[in-house]
């Protein structure tokens, strides 16, 4: 069973987590492999990777969960939920219901005796409340460190019902890297869903990838710009089901929504059932949009057929954006995102002709290193890079001197310092394609047209950091530990 | 306690002693706890000053599961001091820390001995839900903090109402304070109007603690009695309506000897402003059979103001709180303790799907269901309406909305009939 656990991905080679200077500076000694990976000697909360795992399935349409975990583990799955019933919302569900989660609520008494009895338990009420067709058991830190056996439970169990069992390794004290948990989802559609059987190909069939934070505009985007190549999407793993999982290798072609999201699994899919794959930026602004819609056609050979589209779409948003770089040309950027949504923000703003001066990213890896060469070539090698997860204290302090005309990602902070801003990660509306351009484009032009709540805001309410904090340098609290 | 829950409305011991130590002004927490946990444990609370994942944080990987973490929250406590600009430092400790055993009072009394205003509260997950966090973090500052200090008169503590886990926090908070302030009262929440550690400091010299939970704070109205002579009086339920706030501010200002004829013309002016509005909107809200899923506060609160003003009848309260067995009884009691109509069948409990199976026992005759979020399944299923009271709430914007007190019940009625 061993095989599961999913190797992490600060274990892939040479990838950093933590870290940072200019994109110069760090690209040089990346390739020169003299970039040392660092550790924070102060730093703020994170994010775990039990939150991706759970989030990567939640929605799937025939699925029960068991969390072994204290209840605090799952306040993020409350948080999902919501996103999920917005999901069939949009989706035109008539009856919205919640994800079906038990939690094992670990207590005091199960961190000494063990939880093991709970988890059986959590499975067998999910298996007669709901009859699922699979039931996800994840684990914690505090099952995790008591030792609980969680997949001698779920074998066991799996005799008694008919959904299938699948333990989820996800305790968060294994993982410096959230995203290992979307890297142990698909670990385990592999192990225990595919199971390495063998299916006909279905025809012009492509398996598409998709993160959680991927609204239902967008993935209606994503399949719009698939068939126009002829071809139709198995859109994996949101609001799909056992079925759609197991179809996954009939597919022709695999294609995910960004350069480091379920590039292991294609890379299984490859060499074991022959798909080929293509891995590109998210499909967010012109250049990105451009370049992952080709891929796609290079795989099927028609990108003559993408071209032309491409033509076709650039004559109908280029005008529009045109018209908005025009106002919101050469305004200095500072973005904090995710890897894959950060990367494309950046190339986003070339489209408007802005100015990149820093970004925040949760990781720096070989899968990304063409990528911020990429951005050098747009934006030039003095742009700030902050390997970090979260960690607003050193956001406060690199904006505060930066001074960036636009931030975008989560506002709660630099909303403080009066910077502008907005965020390009909406559930609602698209951002991807070229419609996404369009509404994103708008949207960053709003935010810089009427900046009054966050200049209004800095004048009553401060950061919680020392004013000495703002002249100390960024990266203080970095200490190297090697790779 | 501890039993497995289908849809939890609760955070852990973590979230509750979040939810207190990110609620206070100026106090910074610290988490020694895993790298999620900043995260989990504040999805749901609004943070204004510094909260979630802008607190700092030992975030134990492996390497501290495996060696310990007491080096690795030295070194965290020492960056704190120099970066985050606070009154207090609260060391919050999750599951990882407690389960491997670290010593953190010697930590923390390291920082102590040099002058640092820092504490620690054990508030591991598994230790307990979030009313455990919200009752040990109390606990823990008041006998850190507070020293004797000369009686004030006129100054009340007031708890009961759990920050982000009363969804309605805020609002219900500002619509007390201001019923206690027109009565010539000052109140301490240590949760409002900028209170900081300094009102904690000096909540030994109020003249008496109002909680208003059935239930909750045994401990802490303790200490107050036994370190500073303050007494309690206990109101069970969130005071909704005109009848259970009049009803409150009466055995109140019986405790405090207040002036009768004062006491009597501020309840004649409150009452008025709500009969005023109930006048102008007479006939617009229907008359329901309802079952009521909530916090304990809220149920009591809610069908008190529905049955004892509103003219509505009860069939079914749930209690979704994880109360302890010895306060059942009085509890079920207080709910059944109205003017009019049937008594309601009340019944404790927390798990989503359990709570869907006993409303559907009242599927022919039930008209209106108040519950979380959560409820909006069954109710949808079983074509009841159905409007949020309770935490959850994620389908419904509330910055200081409340339903407490006089004015609250005429925003709680306006999202009824808006179906908030």
């Amino acid at each position: 069973m061993s095989s599961i656990i999913a190797k992490n991905r600060e274990d892939r080679p040479y990838a950093l987590t933590d870290g940072g200077g200019t994109s110069k500076e760090l690209s040089s000694n990346f390739k020169k492999r003299c970039l040392k990976n660092a550790d924070r000697t102060f730093a703020q909360a994170t994010q775990c990777q039990e939150t991706n795992s759970i989030s990567a399935l939640l929605s799937m349409q025939d699925a029960a969960f068991v969390v072994h975990a204290p209840n605090g583990c799952v306040g993020c799955v409350s948080f999902m939920n919501d996103n999920f019933k917005v999901g069939q919302f949009h989706r035109g569900v008539k009856n919205i219901r919640n994800a079906r989660y038990i939690v094992t609520n670990v207590d005091e008494k199960d961190v000494v005796l063990g939880g093991e009895k709970k988890v059986r338990e959590a499975i067998l009420e999910l298996e007669k409340r709901y009859k699922p067709n699979i039931i996800f058991v994840f684990t914690s830190c505090a099952s995790g460190i008591i030792g609980d056996d969680v997949d001698a439970v779920a074998s066991t169990v799996q005799k008694e019902v008919n959904a299938i069992v699948v333990p989820i390794h996800c305790e968060g004290f294994k993982s410096k890297v959230p995203a290992t948990g979307f890297d142990t989802v698909f670990r385990a559609i592999q192990n225990y869903i595919i199971k390495g059987e063998r299916m006909q190909k279905e025809k012009g069939l492509i398996n598409v990838f998709a993160t959680t934070s991927i609204g239902y505009k967008d993935q209606l985007e994503l399949e719009g710009l698939v068939s126009v190549l002829g071809l139709h999407v198995n859109y994996i793993p949101f609001y799909s089901n056992v079925e759609k999982l197991k179809r996954i290798p009939a597919a022709e072609y695999s294609v995910a929504v960004c350069q480091v999201f379920a590039d292991q699994f294609m890379e299984y899919l490859k060499n074991e059932y022959d798909i080929p794959y293509s891995k590109t930026g998210m499909p967010i602004g012109i250049r990105s949009t451009d370049e992952w819609f080709l891929s796609v056609a290079r795989l099927v050979g028609k990108e003559d057929v993408a071209l032309k589209h491409i033509e076709k779409e650039h004559r109908r948003v280029l005008p529009e954006i045109a018209k908005i770089r025009e106002r919101i040309g050469g305004k200095r950027v500072f973005i904090c995102a995710g890897t894959g949504r950060g990367v494309a923000a950046a190339t986003l703003i070339e489209d408007f002709g802005m100015k990149l001066v820093g970004i925040q990213t949760p990781t720096y890896e070989e899968a990304l290193i063409e990528n911020f060469d990429q951005l050098q070539k747009i934006h030039g090698g003095e742009f700030i890079i902050d390997i970090a997860n979260m960690q607003p204290f050193e956001q406060s302090n690199l904006v505060n001197k930066l001074k960036p005309e636009l931030f975008i990602g989560m506002s709660t902070w630099v909303a403080k310092l009066g910077i502008p801003s907005t965020h390009i990660l909406e559930s609602k509306r698209p951002t991807f394609g070229y419609n996404g351009l369009l509404y994103l484009a708008r949207k960053i032009e709003n935010a810089v047209e009427n900046p009054s709540f966050n200049i209004k805001l800095a004048k009553h309410k401060k950061l919680p950091y020392k004013e000495s904090w703002y002249s100390e340098n960024a990266f203080k609290y970095f200490k190297e530990v090697g790779n | 306690m501890g039993k497995c829950i289908e849809n939890p409305r609760t955070s852990c011991a973590l979230g509750g002693a979040l939810g207190v130590a990110s609620g206070i002004e100026r106090v910074i927490p610290i988490f020694h706890a895993g790298p999620g946990c900043g995260l989990q444990a504040s999805i749901g609370q609004k943070t204004g000053y510094v909260g979630g994942i802008g607190c700092p944080s030992t975030n134990m990987f492996e390497k501290e599961v495996v060696f310990g973490g007491t080096q690795r929250l030295r070194e965290t406590i020492e960056g704190s001091l120099e970066v985050m600009d606070g009154d207090l430092y609260v060391v919050l400790t999750g599951c990882t820390a407690g389960i491997i055993g670290d010593d953190v009072d010697s930590i923390v009394n390291e920082f102590k001995t040099k002058g640092v205003p820092i504490v620690s509260i054990d508030s591991s997950g598994f230790k307990g839900d979030t009313y455990y966090g919200y009752e040990a973090t109390l606990e823990a500052l008041v006998n850190d903090l507070a020293t004797e200090h000369p009686k004030e008169e006129k100054t009340v503590n007031l708890f009961g109402i759990v920050p982000h886990q009363d969804a309605f926090w805020q609002g219900n908070f500002e619509e007390i304070i201001r019923i206690l302030n027109k009565l010539g009262l000052k109140v301490n929440t240590f949760f409002t109007e900028h209170q900081g550690i300094e009102t904690i400091k000096k909540s030994s010299g109020a003249a008496l603690n109002i909680i208003l939970s059935p239930w909750l704070l045994k401990n802490l109205s303790k200490i107050y009695k036994d370190r500073f002579g303050v007494d309690t009086f206990r109101y069970s339920g969130l005071p909704i309506g005109p009848t259970a706030t009049s009803n409150f501010i009466r055995e109140l200002s019986q405790k405090l000897n207040l002036d009768r004829d004062f006491v009597e013309k501020v309840i004649e002016e409150e009452e008025d402003y709500v009969y005023s509005h109930f006048e102008k909107n007479i006939g617009v809200v229907s008359n329901y059979r309802f079952i009521i899923v909530g916090d304990a506060n809220t149920v009591i609160g809610i069908t008190k103001f529905l049955v004892n003003d509103y003219s509505q009848v009860p069939l079914l309260a749930v209690i979704t709180d994880d109360i302890p067995k010895v306060y059942h009884e009085k509890i079920e009691n207080e709910v059944k303790n109205l003017e009019y109509g049937r008594k309601p069948k009340v019944i404790f409990e927390i798990d989503k799907w359990k709570i869907g199976e006993l409303v559907r026992e009242y599927e022919d005759e039930a008209t209106l269901l108040m519950g979380s979020s959560f409820e909006k399944e069954i109710g949808d299923e079983l074509d009841i309406f159905t409007t949020l009271v309770s935490s959850p709430i994620t389908g419904s914007f509330i910055i200081n909305k409340g339903y407490a007190g006089y004015r609250g019940c005429l925003t709680f009625l306006e999202d009824l009939y808006n179906n908030n």
